[in-house]
């Protein structure tokens, strides 16, 4: 004789029915692609399990009351009131349920800002409407363009990665759905956080804190890669980087700004020989400059102009520089605006 | 109960609705300046060096004297408060009338002295809080002087009695509050200011 | 049966000119019902901006609007509906049932009492004119943070001198309403006994003369730095961007709790009246409101989570902590409903449709207090779905229950209880299709203020489907228009009591005479209708007996 079925008792479908109920609301909030993110959404759930049985619970009184005591007759309603004991009743249940929350909430917060030694220390920047991702450790920058294509951030897979955030002009925000974490970038104002990428993949990012015309429009990427293949990524950029090259023409140099770009990402002049650079800038309303570095760590400074507001031109004068690679930028929009600058003998 | 009858009862009942309003109107007040005093130290806390680079040490001779006449006038405003609720009504206008005057020299020792100072409004974070603030109180006295000129002119034509001198009541409520804004100005940008 | 003769005012002595009369008013129900029209007009304004926002989102691409105008839009429609809308239609309710509810003859100041009237529309136009200005209108949302404050055209000085001529009448009312309540109740009106919407107004007004000199400083100090070349928040030159925030979140928490706690004032007593029953603890709401009004001081640093830059945990708990009282106002109003007996009239609706949806708010919020989950859902379509459920599903639901329950009053007309069934089940329907879904955009990392988003985030669905719920919304609202419109064309027959209700208004014609009272029924308790009704009662009783 074969078993007989699995009676399905009444219990078991109430518990089907919680168990799939709670798996549709929390399967709204993301899972997390970091340990700090899977910690949130921990307390996610946790809210959802104190918060469900509150909200079921009033309406399902509400929805009772309002069947149960429908005026079916002309008799006054018994003129009950409340007394000191149940106005206690009424303070201590909503008291019990924030006094269980905090901890949890407490907890997570701990959690997600212990301290990591990170591998990757990366400085990102906000200003309207684009985000420059400047690697540290490694040397080199990532840019978008605002309208054309989103910055993308490559990171190793589980490795510590602590972000400097900053804003060159308002404040924008870092927001990165999948890691359930966002931090606004603030202008005169740097604030780090460390989070670890344990999923690989391409997750989307965007500005959470209105900025402006292109808020809508300020999106990034952040695409989590295996370690070799973030090896190979930097290598790439760094060739790129080091192969930009071009020769001197002259010791007067011309340089277009529009649309929060220059018209060249090279520029060259002879050794030891002063040079005008005229600028043009074409972004009515906006403000550039042209300054002169060693690199984007604007460890030394060698020439910078004073910033002028578009449309205008304006032509500066350098004073010489001996040979080498230097990088030229606008102060006002950094590495997002910025090129080689060769001295060639 | 008679029309009259109400009418008396709440006429008898504590402070009038007109003191009352004024007092309702300088919490308001208050509030409004301790914005300004929040950001004073929110700025200053932020800044490297206090007072900022650049901005002379302010003097504070004329500061002090300022703060002598205010202070002095709310004693002189409340003397007046006091002789017409005794029914000196002369006395009582003279009091008032030499309140107005140190309020007037409060406001022109003041703008002599904002032209003596060596920095703007627009020179930085240290002119910014120092002109607004400053002369959004002036702001205040001067509505003060008109108001209390106002009182003057009913006690003039004797439209204020022993018993019934609320506008003046008010405006001296308003008086004081002004007078000690005053002191916090005083305090946070002469006395707490390094030299 | 002793009675309490009212003093009795001198009528004007010649009729002035309609027109002439409404805008010279200073009684404190023509100046209400100048309120209700005011705000209405501009809920259609705000309204309007709503749908074509909506309309906007509904597909992935920019087809209506570009970007800078969707940024105009939302702007101008959050300032409108909180400081022109919602504020003013408490505040009009304040005006018109307050001096009413204590027996007094009218409002402390009368003649301020109409400058704070006509200094909203002169603010509220000076807000719209930002359209034609050089730069548009101001788009920096209804918070405009610095230094993005700093950068935009004119349209944000429009904006903050608007704000500041509504602010000041707002304050000016305030002082109006605290002097009324404290001074003018008539006798046997103890502060006990008092309605509890009165205690919701002067709760209110508390709010306003502490929280909104805030931002009327913080505007003054915006100004300075767009145009006078000051650096409050200008970090360049010394300033410090974050100041705006606290600034105007210091005055913004306490807002929102203006915006609301009348709302609670009339659906409580909508909820008493329309069971036939008490309300469960009248002790319970006056102490709740209050702990609430003071609390409202301490939480204001939880809009700025995410900026790094505040003390998380203190502010978490204060957040935390006002839950409790409010929690404490679900309880006593479930406790009115219990063993009642229920009158589903349109105001009892909109009341039960409120303490549905202002709990869905309620809880909401709290995902958002703790900062590790705030860190993923502020600014996001959560926080959209948050405020709409406490601002519409609460304040909104409450004042329409206010105004099908004082309608009568007001007008001396019954308002039509088909169309108000309509006007609710859509409305109901409507909001919730068209806000319910944002937690989940939320959630699925949608933000705020965007005038557009890519096909691939998955977020389109929901998009339209809220865009639906949003057009529901305005055919209840329409159905709303039409019943007002055709009922004023009906005589006045509407009686003193058609509710069989508990407060003063009660006691005397609909509409009331100008001076309110003929003759007042004694006040031993807060609901001297239902004493006095019950009194009648029992001597008819005896009577016929």
């Amino acid at each position: 004789m074969g078993s007989s079925p699995l009676p399905v008792t009444r219990t078991r479908i109430a518990r089907l029915a919680a168990a799939s109920a709670l798996l549709l609301l929390t399967g709204c909030a993301k899972q997390g692609i970091s340990p700090q993110g899977q910690e949130v959404h921990r307390l996610y759930v946790i809210i959802m399990i104190l918060a469900a049985p509150v909200f079921l619970g009033v309406e399902a009184a509400l929805i009772w009351c309002i069947f149960r005591y429908r005026r079916r007759d002309d008799q006054p309603a018994p003129q009950i009131v409340g007394g000191g004991r149940s106005l206690g009743v009424f303070f201590a249940i909503p008291a019990v349920i924030v006094a269980v929350l905090f901890p949890f909430g407490e907890a997570t917060l701990m959690n997600i800002e212990q301290p990591e030694t990170p591998q990757v220390q990366i400085k990102v920047e906000g200003f309207q409407w684009e985000w420059t991702f400047l690697y540290l450790n490694e040397g080199l920058f990532v840019a978008g363009k605002t309208l054309v294509r989103p910055a993308v951030m490559v990171l190793p897979v589980d490795e510590p990665v602590q972000i400097q955030l900053v804003s060159r002009d308002v404040i924008h925000s870092f927001f990165v759905p999948d890691l359930l974490f966002k931090r606004d970038a603030i202008p005169g104002r740097t604030t780090a956080f460390t989070f670890t990428p344990t999923q690989l993949g391409t997750f989307h990012g965007q500005c959470a804190e209105f900025c402006g015309l292109w808020h809508s429009r300020m999106t990034f990427d952040v695409k989590v890669v295996a370690p070799l293949d973030y090896q190979a990524w930097i290598k790439q950029q760094r060739k790129k980087a080091q192969g930009i090259t071009c020769e001197p023409h002259g010791t007067t140099l011309s340089l277009i700004a529009h649309n929060i770009s220059w018209n060249q990402f090279c520029l060259a002049v002879p050794a030891n020989a002063p040079f005008t650079v005229d600028i043009t800038n074409q972004d009515v309303g906006i403000q550039h400059n042209f300054s002169i570095y060693d690199s984007f760590f604007e460890k030394k400074k060698y020439f910078t102009s004073p910033r002028i507001t578009g449309p205008d031109s304006e032509t500066l004068n350098a004073t010489p520089l001996p040979p080498g690679h230097y990088y030229f930028q606008c102060d006002v929009h950094g590495p997002a605006m910025s090129g080689a600058f060769i001295v060639k003998k | 109960m008679s029309a009259a009858e109400i009418t008396d009862e709440r006429v008898a009942r504590g402070t009038s609705g007109p003191i009352l309003g004024m007092v309702l109107f300088v919490a308001s007040e208050a509030m409004f300046f301790a914005t300004f005093f929040g950001a004073y130290f929110t700025i200053r806390e932020a800044s490297p060096t206090w007072p900022p680079k650049g901005i002379p040490h302010l003097e504070i001779g004329i500061a002090t004297v300022l703060t002598i006449i205010l202070v002095s006038s709310s004693f002189v405003l409340q003397q007046g408060v006091r002789a017409i609720r005794k029914g000196h009504a002369r006395r009582f206008q003279a009091w008032l009338a030499a309140t107005l005057a140190l309020g007037a020299s409060f406001l022109a020792l003041q703008l002599y002295d904002y032209s003596q100072l060596g920095f703007g409004l627009k020179d930085g974070i240290f002119g910014t809080l120092f002109y607004v603030m400053t002369s959004l109180h002036m702001a205040h006295v001067f509505g003060g002087v008109v108001f209390l000129g106002l009182v003057f002119t009913q006690a003039r034509t004797g439209q204020l009695s022993p018993s019934r001198h609320e506008s003046l009541e008010a405006g001296a409520i308003y008086w004081h509050f002004v007078d000690v804004v005053w002191v916090g100005l005083y305090t946070v940008f002469y006395l707490l200011t390094p030299r | 049966m002793a009675v309490t003769e009212a003093p009795v005012r001198e009528l004007a002595p010649e009729p002035r000119g309609r027109l002439l009369d409404w805008l010279t008013t200073t009684d404190h129900k023509k100046i209400g019902i100048l309120y209700l029209v005011n705000s209405f007009s501009f809920f259609a304004v705000g309204g309007i901006f709503a749908l074509l926002m909506r309309t906007e989102l509904a597909r992935p691409g920019q087809q209506l609007i570009g970007a800078h105008g969707y940024n105009e839009l939302f702007t101008i429609h959050g300032t409108l509906m909180i400081f022109l809308v919602i504020f003013p239609i408490l505040a009009g309710l304040g005006n018109y049932f307050v001096p009413l509810q204590i027996g007094a003859l009218d409002m402390a100041f009368p003649r301020i009492n109409a400058l704070s009237f006509w200094l909203l529309p002169v603010g509220g136009l000076t807000i719209l004119s930002g359209f034609v200005a050089k730069g548009g209108a101001a788009a920096c949302g209804w918070t405009c943070y610095a230094p993005l404050n700093e950068q935009l055209g004119t349209g944000v000085d429009l904006w903050l001198a608007g704000l500041i001529l509504v602010g000041t009448a707002s304050i000016l009312g305030a002082i109006n309403f605290i002097v009324t309540i404290l001074r003018m109740r008539a006798p046997g009106m103890t502060m006990m006994r008092v309605p509890v919407f009165v205690w919701s107004i002067l709760a209110t007004s508390l709010l306003v003369i502490l929280a909104a000199p805030v931002l009327t400083a913080g505007l003054i100090m915006l100004f300075a730095d767009r145009r006078l070349g000051t650096s409050f928040f200008d970090p360049a030159h010394g300033g410090v961007a974050l100041l705006w925030q606290n600034v105007f979140w210091f005055f913004g928490h306490p807002e929102v709790y203006m915006l609301i706690l009348g709302a609670w004032g009339v659906v409580t007593e909508i909820l008493s009246v329309f069971s036939g029953k008490p309300i469960f603890s009248y002790r319970g709401i006056v102490l709740s409101f209050l702990m609430i009004t003071a609390l409202s001081f301490t939480v204001w640093a939880h809009h700025m989570f995410a900026t790094g830059a505040v003390e998380l945990p203190f502010f978490s708990v204060t957040t935390e902590l006002i839950s409790i009282p409010t929690g404490v106002l679900f309880f006593v109003w479930l406790g009115t409903l219990w063993k009642g007996k229920l009158r589903f009239e349109v105001p009892m609706l909109f009341a039960l449709g409120f303490i549905a949806l202002f709990l869905i708010g309620g809880i909401d919020g709290v995902w958002a207090a703790s900062p590790a989950m705030d860190f993923a859902i502020h600014d996001t379509y959560w926080v959209v779905a948050h405020l709409h459920y406490v601002l519409f599903g609460g304040t909104l639901f409450g004042i329409m229950a206010g105004m099908y329950y004082w309608f009568p009053k007001m007008s001396g007309r019954m308002l039509s209880r088909k169309l108000g069934q309509w006007h609710f089940w859509l409305q109901f329907i409507g909001f919730n299709v068209t806000f319910f879904p944002m937690h989940i955009l939320g959630l699925r990392g949608m933000p705020r203020r965007i005038a557009d988003y890519a096909p691939d985030r998955g977020w389109s669905f929901l998009n339209l489907v809220a865009t639906v719920g949003a057009f529901l919304i305005a055919i209840s609202l329409l159905i709303f228009l039409a019943n007002v419109i055709t009922t004023l064309r009906k005589p006045r027959t509407a009686p003193p009591d058609p509710w069989q209700a508990n407060t003063l208004e009660w006691a005397t014609s609909s509409p009331p005479p100008p001076h309110n009272f003929d003759v007042l029924p004694p006040i031993h308790s807060n609901r001297p209708v239902y004493d006095a009704r019950l009194a009648e009662a029992r001597l008819t009783d005896r009577g016929s007996g």
